[in-house]
């Protein structure tokens, strides 16, 4: 009885005693394959379980060099100058590869003031999604594109087989009904 | 007397008013680029990423913005350099069929507004925005609806079903 009073007061302690902001983060990637030249798309949510408003979050991504990724839409540096106690907010940049192969996606990096009188930024770092394959273009298209020309020039080969003893039918037709309604009209 | 302590009120309310809300903007110029999901395997929810930049004739120092999507409301964030913002917004692919969408923004004194409205459970497409900026989503595509090696096969019953049917007549 004793020892679920002393647990139930730490737990009271732990959960009451949050007078400031703290924020928890993380970045996924949302695509089904990362595909060379095309979207990628990274999110990034931060939540807000503190008790008061984080000041100044800024949120920085260095974890994609210029050389390996293009920025599409959105931007890897931004702030957001409140983030009230409860709320979550939710940031979607688009970038595009430009290389296939492996990747490291690792974490990107926030800053926070905790509450309105803080002087110190609180830094913290986001969730990584982790090592993911980046697929190359050619192998991508090959499994899923349409294949629309290709098709149409595996019809156009199958003219030829089909078609020849198809008008050789034709011709051998019209001609014998041609022989019989001339037999007949006589 | 009275006129002096009719000044120092009204001194008194405007310097509260300014010191109580954020700077407002005034003509809002806004130029804009959005972004939604095209193709769902590029992205397992539809997101939309508005990226804007204001233009305000009186320069405020200290503007939050707002923006409300679908029932949902966020702070803008802003780019480190410039005065730039963004917002970003998910959903999933139903929920977010291809169409025309709203992207509201508030400042501070229409987001407060805004969260009457909320509370006491009015309509809030009523409250006045600051500017708004028009989504065109053409809805995020799984692929074509038939795919073409169906279509193909398809052709090829086709044509041997003719070739047989017509066999028959021969035939028989």
């Amino acid at each position: 009885m004793r020892s679920l009073f002393v647990v139930f007061a730490v737990f009271c302690v732990v959960l009451g005693d949050n007078e400031n902001a703290q924020l928890l983060a993380s970045k996924t990637i949302l695509n089904q394959y990362a595909v060379e030249n095309k979207d990628l798309t990274v999110e990034y949510q931060i939540y807000n379980i503190g008790g008061s408003a984080a000041i100044d979050t800024q949120l920085v991504d260095k974890s994609f060099p210029e050389s390996d990724f293009e920025v599409v839409h959105g931007n890897l540096e931004v702030t957001w100058q409140r983030i009230g106690p409860g709320y979550n907010v939710s940031h979607v940049v688009i970038l595009r590869p430009k290389k296939s192969g492996y990747f490291n996606f690792t974490s990107a990096e926030i800053s926070y003031l905790p509450s309105e009188t803080a002087k110190e930024p609180q830094l913290g770092y986001t969730s990584a999604p982790g090592e993911g394959g980046i697929v190359s273009f050619k192998d991508y298209d090959r499994k899923f594109s349409s294949h629309v020309l290709d098709w149409s020039a595996f019809a156009v080969m199958t003219l030829p087989s089909l078609g020849i003893p198809f008008l050789l039918w034709r011709s051998s037709k019209t001609k014998y009904e041609g022989i019989k309604a001339a037999k007949k009209a006589a | 007397m009275e006129k002096i302590m009719r000044i120092l009120f009204l001194l008194i309310c405007t310097t509260l008013w300014t010191l109580s809300s954020g700077d407002t903007c005034v003509n809002p110029v806004v130029k804009s680029e959005v972004y939604t999901t095209t193709e769902t395997q590029m992205s397992t929810q539809t997101v939309v990423i508005v990226d804007f930049e204001l233009t305000c004739s009186n320069k405020p120092q200290d503007l939050h913005l707002y923006a409300e999507f679908n029932g949902r409301t966020v702070p803008a964030s802003k780019t480190t350099n410039s005065n730039k913002y963004q917002v970003s917004f998910t959903g999933e692919h139903k929920k977010l069929p291809g169409g025309h969408y709203v992207v509201r923004f508030f400042d501070d004194d229409l987001y407060s507004e805004l969260r009457k409205a909320q509370r006491s459970s009015d309509d809030t497409s009523s409250v006045k925005t600051l500017f708004n900026i028009n989504v065109s989503h053409q809805g995020a595509s799984a692929g074509p609806w038939v795919s073409t090696e169906h279509v193909a096969a398809l052709a090829a019953i086709l044509v041997w079903y003719l070739a047989y049917t017509t066999r028959s007549q021969l035939q028989s």
